[in-house]
């Protein structure tokens, strides 16, 4: 009997061991590639290509490759066009999307549910179906070239997924506050407003995070859409700039995609939890 | 309600009030600039794709008509059969490792360990990065003669004797291609399928146990298929994606060597941006559409299914 459970107490143990060794090797896996990247940006020309040794930390560790960068200046100038075209589409497509979830989510109208349907279409559109016709369109209008055609473009992607996101978070909110409050003379826009969408803030939250994280991300309306060194974002210009061709200048380009996810690492540490519900109602709704 | 309405003055101000009270107007009235900007920037752009298609449009040209001519001629060339070919293997086996990786992962961290929010977070970071960044950083750790991977494998460790040529053989490339897609998206499945299966009543898989099963059992028979209306969205929002991605082999590798690795969207590219014929690019963006519509159909089925369950 005590040998049986001696045995059972060492299995235990070494299922835990063999757990947190799967564990660790599947956690190495996945982020070794930022690290790797991270290292390399803090490595001096020479010492990029040099692996002898312990090549896990930079033998002559220095900034060279971000002061290359900080001598750019077009690369403050592609900051700053992603960080603007990335909040002015989070706006517009958060704010389109509140309505459409409301009223897809809470309201009783011929056509709703076709609308929720034809909403789920459109976010299964992928953004390389559009792309040939948009482009000549944005050419009719006399928007191509222009950080504009980006603003109006992003939302068409955005839209659907957060207006399917946000229906499903009206759903699940009750509907007595709001009730109450037109009982209390409140109009409909002014309950919906004051008691029913501050109860939706953190739905609101993940819309817009996801939003402003897959506009900083955008790179296929980027490259087709905007022209000129001025009017570049972060993706297409770091690209065109350190990753040309056939010449690829990995130090600074290391050093760039590392400094150009920060905002978005930033983004996902004070907002793990945002994120984690968006991607699980990405698929199941609500 | 409509006796207060009616008491109220018949002026615009108490039309625009009535408008914005009732469920019907109201619905009408904040579904429209979604509606509207759909139209426009959705289905206009899909009937121009159509119209593009059906003639011989080229940068800085006048379009002619042609008719059918352009998908015959794609039909023909060694590129677009190429692109079909890719696709199917590209999807299928990034569906394949990405589903399996992501069952395994959310196993794991369905089991309590010590770290385990931590460990959630930083296990998301593939899919959270910016992709254009993270793809650049796998183009380094791909670099034909200083690929940190191949030094691991064949210096440091000694498991290989020569450094496995990732971007430049074709069958590794489109290998590097998917492994690169799996590792993005495994974070997305593992995370997903978690919710699902913590989702499952906890009683309902202790009484299989009382009853005798294996744990092994009691997954495969009771969690599985209460967990499976969300993995079917979930795979088929991926395999949508899938197809139309054009993020990896642009970046990686440029569709080469020898269009070993181009997809619909970065041969829709190359053909309208490179080298400007804007017809035959937006037939080739077509192509996809009949797939489409058959995965988009599946997937509402399956979305209204669940609907009718919860």
């Amino acid at each position: 009997m005590r040998t049986v459970k001696r045995i059972r107490r060492l299995r235990s143990v070494r299922n835990t061991i063999l757990f947190y060794v799967a564990l660790a090797a599947v956690v190495i896996v996945m982020l070794f590639p930022f690290y790797w990247g991270f290292v390399t940006s803090l490595k001096t020309e020479v010492d990029i290509y040099d692996f002898t040794g312990n090549f896990l930390v930079p033998k002559r560790p220095n900034l060279g490759n971000y002061a290359t960068l900080f001598a750019e200046p077009r690369y403050f100038r592609w900051f700053w066009n992603t960080f603007y075209v990335s909040t002015v589409t989070t706006i517009i497509s958060v704010f389109i999307s509140v309505m459409a979830g409301f009223a897809i989510a809470r309201l009783r109208f011929r056509g709703a549910a076709l609308a929720g349907t034809l909403i789920f279409v459109t976010y299964l559109a992928p953004k390389g179906f559009l792309f040939v016709p948009l482009a000549q369109i944005l050419k009719d209008w006399g928007l191509l070239g222009k950080l504009s055609s980006l603003m109006i473009t992003y939302p068409t992607n955005l839209i659907p997924f957060c207006a399917w996101l946000l229906s499903g978070y009206f759903a699940n909110l009750p509907y007595e506050p709001e009730e109450c409050a037109m009982v209390d003379g409140a109009s409909r826009i002014g309950a919906i407003v004051r008691i029913t969408l501050p109860m939706a803030v953190p739905g609101i939250i993940t819309a817009a995070i996801f939003s402003f994280t897959a506009s900083w991300n955008e790179l296929l309306y980027s490259i087709v859409f905007v022209s000129g060194d001025q009017n570049k974002m972060l993706t297409n210009g770091v690209i065109g700039a350190f990753a040309g061709g056939d010449w690829f200048s990995w130090g600074p380009l290391m050093a760039a995609s590392t400094l150009s996810s920060l905002p978005i690492a930033l983004l996902f540490l004070l907002f793990t939890d945002r994120f984690v519900s968006g991607i699980t109602a990405g698929s199941t709704k609500g | 309600m409509a006796s207060t309405n009616r008491t109220q003055p018949r002026s615009f101000g108490g039309m625009i009030s009535r408008l914005l009270h009732k469920d019907s107007s109201l619905g009408y009235i904040l579904l429209s600039p979604a509606f509207i900007f759909l139209a426009v920037m959705m289905a206009y752009p899909f009937f121009y794709a159509v119209w593009l298609s059906f003639t011989d449009k080229q940068i800085g040209a006048e379009a002619n008509f042609i008719g059918l001519l352009n998908y015959t001629k794609l039909l023909g060339t060694n590129l677009f059969s190429k692109t079909v070919t890719n696709s199917l293997v590209y999807t299928t086996f990034a569906l394949i490792f990405k589903f399996v990786g992501g069952l395994g992962l959310a196993l794991m961290l369905n089991r309590p360990f010590i770290g385990q929010r931590v460990v959630r977070a930083l296990l998301l970071l593939p899919w959270i990065m910016p992709t254009v960044f993270s793809t650049m950083i796998w183009s380094w750790l791909f670099h034909p003669t200083f690929s940190i991977l191949n030094d691991i494998l064949v210096v440091k460790l000694g498991l290989l004797a020569e450094p496995i040529p990732f971007l430049r053989d074709e069958t590794w490339a489109m290998a590097s291609l998917i492994f690169v897609n799996v590792w993005r998206g495994v974070p997305f499945f593992g995370i997903t399928f978690l919710a699902a299966i913590q989702s499952v009543s906890p009683e309902i898989i202790e009484a299989s146990k009382i009853d005798g099963a294996s744990r092994w059992a009691s997954f495969w028979r009771i969690t599985f298929p209460m967990i499976l209306p969300v993995v079917l969205i979930v795979m088929l929002i991926s395999t949508i994606s899938t197809i139309g991605d054009f993020d990896l082999p642009f970046l990686l590798t440029h569709g080469g060597p020898n269009n070993s690795t181009t997809l619909f969207a970065l041969t829709a590219y190359m053909l309208s941006l490179q080298s400007g014929q804007i017809g035959l690019g937006a037939a080739v963006t077509l192509t996809m559409f009949p797939a489409l519509i058959v995965l988009v159909v599946i997937s509402l089925i399956s979305v209204r299914r669940q609907e009718a369950q919860d």
